[in-house]
């Protein structure tokens, strides 16, 4: 009992003194903490912040990986910004993130809206669309390669024969690649906005809508004074992350377009910014250009990011 | 969704009949997938194709005219999935992407979980600052991060490794992130409790951080296990030898082995419906949950 009493009192004393910073209680305070966040900040730094300031050293340099790095100053990037191949890659990436990004969220809502309700029908047609958020990938890319395919057992050729139309080669004329590359991610990417728009849907309250038809609203006046604005989430976080991952497209592209001696299919009808980089850094080995264009792609990915944030803002204070 | 009105219900149909022709567009391709695969050659090769299966037939898998211990060569079409690539092979495949996802996916988030917890609850000077370059570091496209991570494991000496498939995708910060939100909102009375019961912080996020941290793992889980799956960009750069593939890898080179022969169609389908199988299953039993994961990740209003 003494004993205990006498532990209490010297841990208020302890508490009430000013904390002694010796090395010894910094390390009894620290050491478990600092041992659990170890191994991520080991491998953070590895991987994640080493690589980031080394592709930034890279991008200034000629390397082949494997003589050592030379100094070259800005040359890389003049010479990518002189590269008409880069901006094929660049023109073809804008339109397909422009158009997957937009048609994607169009009939994503189109289909929230339409089938967004608890009904065994509606749950059986949203798992439906959703299928290829899940089970899509390079598999179902491979089939779908398989059904563009020009020769006369192409699906999509037969399907377009029933309406007078004639067999098209989808992957092999230049003017249907991107338009190929967008359908095929629309087709994969419109259930995961369908289910982002349903649960907002979800949390628009009936009374609104109630209170508006009252008044007189029609529904189109109803979708565009309520629904639209309060949507307005979903659709920034759709349109940030669409436009951020839709530049980033690599695996696509180089399936449906990439052999042995050229990433872009013919006349870099397919070639988009990161096949361009992977093309320059793996096929090419030249790692600095290949840094460059890496650091090109931040570049443009940040200020489309920074854009939109600004929009968006802008659309709020106005409302 | 504009609910607590009459509507015509033939006009109702009318608007939604698009969207049941997206359905089987969106089917279509699953569809083709799962019965080419069952196909014989003869109906694969049927012009103009044909959407039945007349004589449905497992040649793409295991073709009986093959006899055991002949030498197998990709040429070849009378070789199912199975004997074209021996069972051991495809099965060491298999084994390759389900190991890589299972590993990556649990160490990925007890990681970033231990990570957030520490850097959310216990104050330490320079946290702020590790949080600033993580989210900093979500800003930066993965592909920045491609060659020197290239070269480093190229200077390890680890192309062609399982290290090189599993070490450098094990620090996420999009999970740190994640999970910050959540701890953040944990009370703190939980933990000040358990520290005067003596536990130290790794019993705390053991025993009390991680529970409550559930759903948000759950969604997690769905997000890095799919994405780790389908991992197709990384494998293709530290990796070409045949006892690492991982599938998407596999496949893509099948997929080339069709642009040259379209008479390996039913194989090549073999083998797609081998990989989306388990996901479509994984899929059915649990769809609300992956619908739910997959909404958690995004800003709600």
């Amino acid at each position: 009992m003494k004993n205990d009493l006498g532990t209490q009192a010297q841990l208020t004393l302890e508490v009430s003194k000013p904390r002694r910073r010796s090395l010894n209680t910094l390390l009894q305070h620290h050491s478990v903490p600092m041992l659990m966040l170890l191994p991520f900040m080991l491998l953070f730094v590895v991987f994640m912040v080493y690589p980031v300031l080394k592709s930034l050293y890279l991008s200034f340099t000629d390397y082949n990986a494997v003589r050592d790095p030379t100094f070259i100053g800005i040359q890389n990037y003049r010479e990518i910004l002189a590269d008409p191949r880069f901006y094929k890659a660049l023109q073809n990436t804008t339109i397909y993130t422009f158009a997957s990004v937009i048609l994607t969220n169009i009939i994503g809502l189109g289909l929230a809206m339409a089938f967004g309700s608890q009904r065994v029908l509606d749950q059986i047609l949203r798992g439906i669309f959703f299928l290829p958020a899940v089970a899509g990938g390079i598999a179902i890319a491979t089939v779908w390669k398989w059904i563009l395919s020009s020769e006369d057992y192409g699906l999509l050729n037969t399907i377009i024969g029933w309406f007078g139309v004639e067999s098209i080669s989808w992957l092999g004329t230049p003017k249907f690649a991107v338009p190929v590359l967008i359908m095929y991610t629309v087709w994969n990417g419109l259930g995961y906005s369908m289910i982002l728009f349903v649960s907002n849907l979800r949390s628009i309250g009936n009374e609104l809508y109630e209170a508006a038809a009252i008044d007189g609203a029609s529904p189109m006046q109803r979708f565009v004074a309520i629904t639209v604005p309060l949507l307005r989430p979903t659709f920034i976080y759709t349109t940030v992350t669409g436009i951020i991952g839709a530049f980033q497209v690599f695996s696509e592209p180089y399936i449906f377009f990439a052999d042995v001696h050229n990433v872009g299919g013919i006349l870099d009808s397919g070639l988009t910014v990161v096949t361009y980089l992977f093309e320059k850094g793996f096929y090419r080995f030249q790692m600095g250009e290949a840094s460059a264009v890496a650091w090109i792609l931040f570049a443009i990915c940040f200020v489309l990011t920074l854009i939109n944030l600004r929009v968006q803002r802008a659309n709020e204070s106005v409302q | 969704m504009m609910v607590g009105e009459k509507r015509n219900p033939w006009l109702d149909q009318l608007i939604r009949f698009p969207f049941y022709l997206l359905a089987l567009f969106v089917l279509l391709p699953y569809y083709w997938m799962a019965t080419a695969a069952f196909k014989p050659l003869s109906e694969i090769q049927a012009r103009p194709p044909s959407f039945l299966i007349k004589e449905p037939s497992f040649h793409n898998f295991f073709d009986p005219r093959w006899k055991f211990g002949e030498v197998s060569t990709l040429q070849d079409v009378t070789q199912g999935l199975f004997q074209r690539y021996e069972v051991g092979y495809l099965g060491q495949i298999f084994a390759n992407s389900l190991g890589i996802t299972i590993f990556v996916t649990l160490f990925s988030l007890l990681l970033a979980s231990a990570a957030a917890y520490v850097l959310v609850k216990h104050k330490f000077w320079g946290a702020n600052f590790i949080f600033g370059l993580i989210i900093a570091s979500m800003m930066v496209p993965w592909e920045v991060t491609i060659i020197p991570n290239f070269l480093t494991i190229r200077d390890l000496g680890w192309i062609n490794s399982y290290q090189a498939l599993l070490i450098p995708g094990l620090a996420k910060a999009f999970t740190v992130f994640f999970f910050r939100q959540v701890i953040m909102n944990m009370p703190n009375d939980l933990f000040e409790a358990a520290k005067i019961d003596g536990a130290n912080e790794f019993r705390i996020w053991w025993q009390i951080v991680l529970p409550l941290l559930r759903p948000a793992l759950a969604a997690m889980v769905i997000f890095v296990s799919l994405a780790e799956w389908n991992n197709f960009m990384w494998p293709l750069i530290v990796v070409n030898d045949a006892s690492h593939m991982t599938l998407p890898l596999q496949l893509s080179q099948l997929a080339g082995d069709l642009s040259k022969d379209p008479r390996s169609a039913g194989v090549v389908m073999a083998a797609t419906l081998l990989v989306s199988l388990p996901a479509l299953v994984i899929f059915m039993l649990f769809q609300k949950d992956f619908i739910n994961g997959l909404t958690a990740g995004s800003v709600k209003g």
